[in-house]
């Protein structure tokens, strides 16, 4: 995954700090709270921590890009709701479905996988394959503006990730 | 009634019918994509609003975020569920049906 795995080590002294922080909250919200269990909790969050470095190495990523994205998200995801339960509801069942090709400007990896992810919860969104080149999207209906939308997610994780994507002219 | 019990329940109200119109969908749609749509957004939304509103009923601030784990964990699965049987339906040559 060339192009967002450099600068490790920085990125290791970073990242180790954060999923600590991450796993300690998890253990605090499993427990309730209880001051003893730490007893435990402390040699489980540096296990989990320890694996988790391992399972998945670190990668960039930007706090700030997480944050903006929530409401965006939440907004989204409600529209999309709205827009399949009026669909299902209303008598005549209003769908024309299609198929369209997404070329990525993120590079592969995690990227790729979180956008596809994404997509799928997004309004009138499926993604059904991820190609080499291209996402391929199942739409609920092609006649509504699908492009701008991909585009905006994909913005957006690239945004989560720190990275930048790549330029229209150098996507063969 | 208190003003956080009234909204409570509006929104767990509100998540049963997407809830429902999610299931009415997997009913009605006419093939496994269009299915899938419904299933996954309408769940994602539904689940939210219930999340939301048994969140102002919690009695502690822990509680509050096992409901949001319990929230995140079902969108990563239901994103990534959904992607599969999509990916597996198309490996299969299932054809998408056309208006």
């Amino acid at each position: 995954m060339p192009g967002f795995r450099d600068s490790g080590e920085q990125r290791f002294v970073s990242f180790f700090p954060m999923r600590i922080l991450l796993f300690s909250l998890l253990w605090w919200i499993l427990t309730d709270g209880v001051m003893a269990s730490w007893l435990v909790g402390v040699p489980v969050v540096l296990l989990a921590t320890a694996v988790s470095m391992v399972l998945l190495p670190p990668f960039s990523g930007s706090l700030r890009g997480v944050v903006q994205f929530v409401p965006l998200f939440l907004w989204r995801s409600l529209r999309g709701g709205v827009d399949v339960a009026w669909r299902a509801l209303h008598p005549r069942r209003p769908l024309s479905p299609g198929f369209i090709k997404y070329r990525w400007h993120l590079p592969p990896g995690l990227p790729r996988v979180v956008m596809a992810d994404i997509i799928s919860l997004l309004p009138g969104t499926l993604s059904v394959e991820l190609g080499d080149h291209y996402l391929h999207v199942h739409l609920l209906d092609e006649q509504q503006d699908f492009l701008s939308e991909v585009g905006k997610v994909e913005q957006s994780v690239a945004a989560i990730f720190a990275i930048s994507l790549w330029p229209e002219r150098e996507i063969k | 009634m208190a003003i956080d019990e009234v909204v409570s329940i509006l929104l767990l109200l509100a998540g049963a019918v997407f809830f429902f119109a999610g299931t009415l969908g997997l009913l009605r749609f006419p093939d496994i994509y269009t299915r899938l749509h419904a299933l996954t957004k309408a769940d994602n939304v539904g689940l939210g609003l219930m999340v939301a509103g048994l969140a102002l009923q919690a009695e502690s601030a822990a509680a509050v975020g096992k409901l949001m784990v319990i929230w995140l964990l079902v969108l990563l699965a239901g994103g990534s569920v959904a992607h599969l049987v999509a990916a597996a339906a198309r490996r299969r040559g299932i054809v998408p049906w056309k208006r």
